[in-house]
């Protein structure tokens, strides 16, 4: 193999983003889905367990661990899956890239140009300077006035593309076919959140589903505003929308005293 | 003639009783022509936070701009809104990036501070030179073409523990006596008053020369 990621392999393919995606099929699984009225984007946390501080998740105003689901603008949520050092690498320059573009231009960043910095960027890494490539693949969810929502999902080598639905991370094949089943072009978003937790509940353990393994997040319009409102949920709002969809966890102690 | 007064224009903020004040007056001028009564020079950085800038018309446009860029950057990582005194130092430090070649403008902060232990809010106010040093007053902050003017009507009108209501008063009596002794400020003003439920704003009727 080519330790050199600037080097074609004799197959004509490059090792390192190769490999680069092997790293992301083993993490979290992130799924998206687009309703005609907002986006669904869902996670599977691996950094888990009961001597994890999730202080800041309880608190913090924009929700979220730090770890699948990031918001980038006011206007584009992202999920990501592979190496969490890298992912934050990504979301600090595109976080940076959204600014610049409200700077120059006075106006929230288009989502696919937001896809596109960062997989500029991604690219430069396969081709330029002998660094290894980044081993994140990213769903973004997002809103602007030119094409209203947009779902987009890139990877390590550069390529981006726009889905209705799509998966990234572990058992994302499953997953596809499933939404691929599923979808209707004209879901709402609340058959959309039900669409994406009934997945999740089936790539991951679903007797373990709960909000310390589950990140989640909606972006929609506001009704009186107009404006996108990215909503990335907190531990407790996620056990409620799992009861409310009937996929909670079971209490044992509960089900006993019933019997 | 100088570039801090190429366009004109003149802010101050004022502490009360658990309250703040900032207020300018809206000319846009081109040294002696008046060009616009509209232009506002005070805006919002947070719920809690007001930002005045008063000099160079240009770099009022960009100064706010490289500020929001700066405060959504702060507010995204850190997942909460910015202090007034953080928020003061920024500026501060974004001044004095451009030491050797600054932006003509002495902004003015107005806002309430969190306590981050009890959560009580408390006015701040501060104001900077174009490069970036601060001044913490604890009554009033001036900044502008009729900054002396502003300095004297102020130091004589001024008093503590103003309540809202008597804080709008004193501060536009003082932001009006002045600006019609400076020929490059007035021509309307507008006065917002913070308090910890809601921002009021209001433009006086003021002598339109």
């Amino acid at each position: 193999f080519s330790g050199r990621t600037t080097v074609f392999s004799p197959e004509g393919s490059l090792y390192q983003i190769e490999y680069a995606m092997e790293a992301i099929s083993h993490a979290g699984t992130v799924l998206g889905v687009l309703a005609k009225d907002g986006i669904v984007l869902a996670a599977e946390k691996k950094v888990t367990g009961k001597l994890l501080d999730l202080s800041v998740e309880k608190e913090g105003s924009y929700g979220g661990s730090g770890e699948k689901i990031f918001l980038l603008n006011s206007n584009v949520v992202a999920g990501v899956a592979g190496y969490t050092a890298d992912a934050t690498s990504l979301i600090n320059y595109a976080r940076s890239a959204a600014q610049q573009h409200l700077l120059s231009y006075n106006e929230d960043i288009p989502v696919e140009l937001l896809a596109q910095r960062l997989c500029d960027l991604k690219q430069g890494y396969t081709q330029f300077g002998g660094l290894r490539p980044f081993g994140v693949s990213l769903l973004y969810a997002g809103h602007d006035p030119h094409y209203q929502f947009q779902l987009y999902h890139s990877d390590p080598s550069g390529n981006y593309s726009g889905w209705k639905a799509t998966c990234i991370g572990a058992n994302s094949g499953t997953a596809q076919s499933l939404l691929k089943q599923e979808y209707k072009d004209d879901i709402s978003v609340e058959d959309a959140i039900g669409l994406v937790l009934r997945t999740m509940s089936k790539t991951m353990d679903s007797t373990t589903l709960g909000s310390e393994k589950l990140e989640f997040s909606t972006l929609t319009l506001d009704s009186t505003t107009k404006q996108p409102k990215a909503k990335i949920y907190r531990p407790t709002e996620i056990d409620a929308l799992l009861q409310k969809h009937g996929l909670a966890k079971k209490d044992e102690d509960t089900e006993m005293a019933a019997a | 003639m100088s570039i801090m007064e190429y366009n004109g224009g003149s802010v101050i903020a004022m502490v009360g009783k658990d309250c703040v004040a900032i207020a300018s007056d809206l000319r846009l001028g081109n040294q002696a022509l008046t060009v616009a009564t509209n232009f506002e020079k005070i805006f919002p950085v947070t719920d809690r936070i007001y930002i005045g800038l008063p000099g160079l018309a240009t770099d009022v446009t960009t100064l706010r701009e490289r500020f929001r860029y700066r405060v959504n950057m702060y507010t995204i990582k850190e997942s909460r809104t910015i202090e007034p005194s953080t928020f003061a130092h920024l500026v501060s430090s974004t001044l004095y990036e451009r030491r050797f070649g600054p932006y003509f403008i002495e902004p003015i902060i107005a806002g309430l501070e969190r306590n981050p232990a009890t959560g009580e809010l408390s006015p701040y106010i501060a104001g900077a030179d174009l490069i970036g040093c601060l001044n913490f007053a604890k009554d009033f902050v001036v900044a502008g073409t009729a900054s002396d003017k502003l300095f004297g009507v102020a130091e004589g009108l001024w008093e503590p523990g103003l309540e809202p209501e008597d804080l709008f008063e004193t501060i536009s009596q003082t932001l009006l006596n002045a600006v019609d002794r400076d020929a490059y400020s007035g021509w309307g003003a507008i006065v917002h008053v913070i308090t910890k439920d809601k921002v009021i704003s209001r433009t006086l009727k003021g002598r339109m020369d």
